[in-house]
């Protein structure tokens, strides 16, 4: 297993874990308070939990193995990681549309931050699954 | 995966690497630049390397291109 694979199964990992808490955290919130958006207090340490997380994960990769951490994408690697970024890019797209829509229709404010938050997650789960599928079977 | 044709290129890249002293996949993606996989890909022929690459290819093992690399079509 290459490197840019490795490290796309530990982030996707990560970021699917982090967004099946951010789910549990919604579906609570809409039992509760109607699908409120989180309050800044809980949704900001959310985001720095993301963020330090993903540094420790490619830290740890990166001590692992060092040399191959060291070394940018090579020639067939490259144009495969801006596919996975490209197809990433329009599922977001068509996710934030989707908010927009929905929110139109239903004028829910609260909706719309989750679709929105949601919508950044599955499209990141999505480009570290691209990046495998594209790294493993792709040319 | 991606539905292309691939074009009829043909390599010796992993004849020549085991006349080479059985040079590893990874000693050879190594030498030239590129990723073990990538070494495997154009064994296999599911990828063709860029022209830089076939050069370094080449060039380690002491051979033309041609010599590595051919089209397996007949002429039209």
């Amino acid at each position: 297993m290459s490197y840019r694979e490795m490290s796309a199964w530990v982030m996707g990992a990560l970021t699917a874990a982090l967004g099946l808490h951010y789910l549990s955290t919604y579906l609570d919130a809409a039992q509760g308070a109607g699908g409120a958006p989180p309050a800044a207090a809980t949704f900001i340490p959310y985001v720095i939990v993301v963020v330090a997380a993903s540094i420790t994960a490619q830290i740890v990769l990166a001590i692992l193995a060092p040399k191959r951490a060291d070394t940018p994408p090579d020639e067939r690697e490259r144009p495969l990681l801006d596919r996975a970024g490209h197809w990433a890019g329009v599922i977001q797209a068509v996710l934030a549309v989707t908010a927009l829509v929905t929110f139109m229709h239903r004028e829910d404010g609260a909706l719309l931050f989750h679709m929105i938050v949601g919508g950044l997650i599955l499209a990141q789960v999505a480009e570290y699954a691209l990046q495998i599928i594209l790294l493993r079977w792709g040319s | 995966m991606t539905g292309r044709k691939r074009p009829p290129i043909t390599n010796r890249v992993r004849e020549l690497r085991e006349r080479h002293g059985q040079m590893s996949q990874a000693a050879l993606g190594d030498a030239i630049g590129v990723t073990r996989q990538t070494v495997v890909a154009i064994e296999k022929g599911h990828y063709s390397p860029s022209l830089e690459s076939a050069f370094r290819i080449a060039r380690l093992f002491g051979v033309g291109v041609e010599d590595v690399f051919g089209w397996d079509e007949p002429p039209a």
